[in-house]
């Protein structure tokens, strides 16, 4: 039998970061500023995520990232109806949740908390880095605003060891292409040297984030995977602003704090476990569910997929070579590389696998990834299916059925003299 | 006689294995975007891996069950040694499964030789000149692999044996503008089946003597429904044929294996390398590529041309691409007077009965 650890009379109660306060004023402010865009005569971009919204930035455009929205409103209950409204326009139940819910609330005409749409888009920039999806998706988007849209192609390179410099050629052409079409379609000028700034920006929070994901090797590991996943935000929106440095240079001290005093956020840390890939937002508590056992995620590859350094001193070159080479893309072989490297480093005892239904672009590879870390490392895995955003067909007992004889397994691997006990 | 085409399908890997004790060599590739020219003018024979109506067992270990019935279909054959006669394997950036697969098939499916090839999402100026160093690299590696020089001339020749294939196939098209066609759509089915795993020169000469003796037209057609066959891979020719059976006659098709493989040629004044990446990222566009308007327009083009009444939409389940362009491609087609059956389907696993009915319905409309 597996204990929870909630003896005795101390609960898992992972202390709550003092930075969230902040975080919640940089929502605010975010949205706040979305709000006003219109108004004060800056372009609303919508954009994907793996793009380059530093290009966004550049233009004092603000950027909107539907994919964050459909979280909210997954995490707010109202993402399946959004998603059967799509179904009814003959968007197929099967496709990425965060397309449906996107465009269930564009026909719904209602926003997260039944209030209003956000601002519809002056320009629509997508790439093609990430997933076939976001492309797609984006061109629905062109035709139901009717407004411009711009595809960044961003080819993958998937066992080449080092990025081919026609790739990085292509990649930085397209980006000055950008630069045109933003002139044209937003009547600002191109300023190199507020790019400059704004990469500059951009880098830096990057590598706050990293010496964050750094802090996550101690033992106990100092946050829990839903804090992470929560304060991702300023790094996929705020990316290449000031506001993001400021924020993760708070958070990097408080983690550091904790570290530096040996506080976990799961006492008694037992085991040690990796997160792939996506949050499930309608559930971010089942992250915890794994803490009343004594386990903590300590990494993941979603949170790190939108940290990358920059160069100041050729923007579009450092910005093509770091959009080409997101670790999120290196394919299953890749991944189950860096997965292996992070497995040592930060003393991983398994793994566990979202199989999230509607993202065949990164779930297909997840099966051979663990069969290669099981193979090779002889790490364990948990893999069961879910849907980021959609709650439909989720079942939450069945879920926490196979969690727990995961942990058993990993109870008498790791504690075999326990076992029975 | 088109049954030799179905024959040639049907007992492909028996053929592959023939040319192999004849020493030739033969890949494997998926997908449209791939140019096969290339592997041609290499001396080597490219074939289309294709999925199947069997079971899948093997494959669950290795792939989702919630990936399109064709890829998963396609690596259970491959992991069942349906397929041991290859000896190369090639994949295009297309599809987010075409690009996973890669590395999935690398990992479980030992072959000497593996090639990745990024294909460009658009087709601008500057993604033709990445296309065109791509196929340069391509090309080094397959003379790498023959321990061979592909000259200009034999690039040449290949571009010359497709272009005629495809010219050849377009007679076969043609055909069916009659009123009255010669061929039912499930005997060009066959016809395009068999130019997918088997050398084109031999595909060339089989359509060759099958257009000179062209039988008398196919007087039982007058009476039937017109319609078009618009969407992705399929593997169950009863579809086609379950279309026939209820009184529609598939006169066109709008299929990754049909007029968006057979038609675009590749301009022979050009610089081979450049001219093949022309020709693949301007052919009519598949849904993985950018932007979609073009394929539109070639449906709207072939409806008219060739008088259908209606289209059949057949989308695999969760084919993303295909699946998100759904609703657009149904409501444009519907308010050019082109109503739509549209059906999702699986490989393994067909249910023919529903079909039948659904089509029976659509028909009834049309008439
Ligand atoms: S969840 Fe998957 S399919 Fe959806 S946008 Fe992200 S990568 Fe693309
Ligand atoms: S059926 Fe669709 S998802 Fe499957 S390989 Fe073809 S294009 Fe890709």
């Amino acid at each position: 039998m597996v204990t929870k650890q909630n003896e005795p009379a101390t609960p898992v109660k992972p202390g709550r970061l003092a930075v969230s306060a902040a975080l919640g004023t940089l929502n605010e402010n975010y949205y706040q500023a979305l709000a006003n865009a219109k108004g004060e005569g800056k372009p609303v971009v919508w954009i994907t995520s793996m793009a380059p919204i530093e290009m966004v930035y550049a233009f004092d455009g603000i950027p909107f990232f539907p994919e964050n929205y459909a979280a909210l409103c997954s995490s707010r209950k109202v993402a399946a109806e959004f998603c059967q409204a799509a179904e009814a326009r003959g968007y197929s139940q099967d496709l990425c949740a965060y397309a449906l819910c996107t465009f269930g609330f564009i026909f719904e005409k209602r926003g997260a908390f039944g209030d209003e749409v956000p601002p519809a888009p002056d320009i629509l920039l997508a790439t093609e880095g990430a997933c076939a999806t976001h492309p797609k998706w984006w061109e629905a988007l062109q035709r139901h605003y009717n407004c411009p849209l711009f595809i960044v192609d961003a080819a993958y390179t998937v066992d080449s060891e080092t990025l081919p410099e026609h790739h990085k050629a292509y990649y930085a052409a397209q980006l000055r292409e950008l630069a045109s079409f933003m002139e044209e379609h937003t009547g600002r000028k191109f300023d190199m040297d507020r790019l400059r700034e704004v990469v500059a920006l951009s880098d830096r929070a990057s590598e706050l984030w990293d010496e964050i994901d750094e802090l996550r090797k101690a033992i106990p590991t100092p946050i829990s995977q839903i804090d992470v996943f929560t304060c991702l935000f300023a790094l996929v929106t705020l990316r290449g602003t000031k506001e993001a440095v400021v924020f993760y240079e708070e958070l990097r001290d408080e983690v550091k704090q904790r570290v530096d005093n040996g506080i976990g956020f799961v006492p008694n840390e037992r085991f040690r476990l990796i997160w792939d890939l996506f949050p499930i937002y309608h559930n971010m508590r089942l992250l915890n569910y794994f803490a009343e056992f004594g386990a903590a995620f300590v990494t993941d590859l979603y949170g790190n997929a939108f940290s990358g350094r920059l160069d100041v001193s050729d923007p579009f070159d450092s910005l093509a070579e770091r959009y080409l080479s997101f670790f999120i893309r290196a394919g299953a072989w890749g991944k189950a590389e860096i997965y292996k490297k992070r497995a040592r480093e930060y003393h991983v005892d398994g793994i566990v696998f979202h199989f999230n239904r509607c993202c065949r672009c990164f779930t297909s590879e997840q099966p051979d990834i663990g069969n290669i870390l099981r193979e090779e490392l002889g790490i364990s895995g948990l893999m069961f299916e879910a849907n980021m955003v959609d709650p439909r067909g989720y079942d939450d007992i069945q879920v926490k059925a196979r969690i727990e004889s995961f942990i058993e397994m990993l109870e008498a691997k790791k504690y075999p003299k326990q076992k029975g006990g | 006689m088109v049954s030799d085409f179905f024959q040639a399908y049907r007992t492909r890997h028996q053929l592959a294995e023939g040319w192999k004790q004849a020493g030739r060599k033969v890949f494997g590739y998926f997908c449209n975007y791939t140019p096969e020219e290339l592997i041609y003018s290499a001396g080597i024979i490219p074939v289309r891996i294709r999925g199947s109506a069997e079971n899948v067992d093997l494959a669950d270990a290795h792939l989702p069950s919630f990936c399109c019935s064709y890829m998963r279909s396609a690596l259970d054959q491959a992991l069942k040694g349906r397929y041991s006669y290859l000896d190369g394997m090639v994949f295009p950036k297309t599809c987010d499964m075409t690009r996973a697969l890669y590395g999935i098939w690398k990992r479980n499916i030992k072959l000497p030789y593996y090639w990745f090839l990024p294909v460009p999402g658009k087709s601008t100026d500057e993604a033709v000149e990445f296309f065109t160093h791509e196929l340069r690299l391509f090309k080094e590696s397959l003379e790498e692999y023959s321990n061979h020089k592909i000259s200009d001339e034999s690039l040449m020749q290949a571009i010359k044996v497709y272009n005629r294939n495809r010219s050849l196939v377009g007679e076969v098209y043609k055909l069916a503008l009659s009123d009255t066609p010669q061929f039912s759509a499930s005997e060009v089915f066959g016809i395009l089946l068999a130019g997918l795993v088997m050398p084109k020169e031999e595909h060339n000469a089989m359509l060759r003597d099958l257009l000179d003796k062209l039988p008398a037209s196919n007087t039982s057609a007058e009476d039937k429904v017109r319609l078009m066959i618009a969407g992705n891979t399929f593997e169950n020719i009863e579809l086609l044929q379950t279309i026939e059976e209820c009184g529609g006659e598939v006169v066109i098709d709008d299929l990754d294996i049909g007029t968006r493989y057979y038609g675009s040629t590749v301009d022979e004044s050009l610089e081979p390398l450049r001219a093949i990446a022309e020709r693949y990222l301007r052919k009519i566009p598949c849904p993985c590529k950018h932007p979609a308007a073009p394929r539109l327009g070639h449906m709207l083009e072939l409806a008219k041309t060739y008088r259908v009444k209606g289209v059949v939409l057949v989308i695999q389940k969760y084919c993303d691409t295909h699946l998100y362009d759904r609703p657009w491609i149904e409501s444009r087609l519907k308010e050019e007077g082109f109503p739509v059956l549209s059906v999702e389907h699986s490989d393994t696993g067909w249910t023919g009965g529903k079909f039948k009915t659904m089509v029976q319905a659509f028909i009834e409309m049309l008439e």
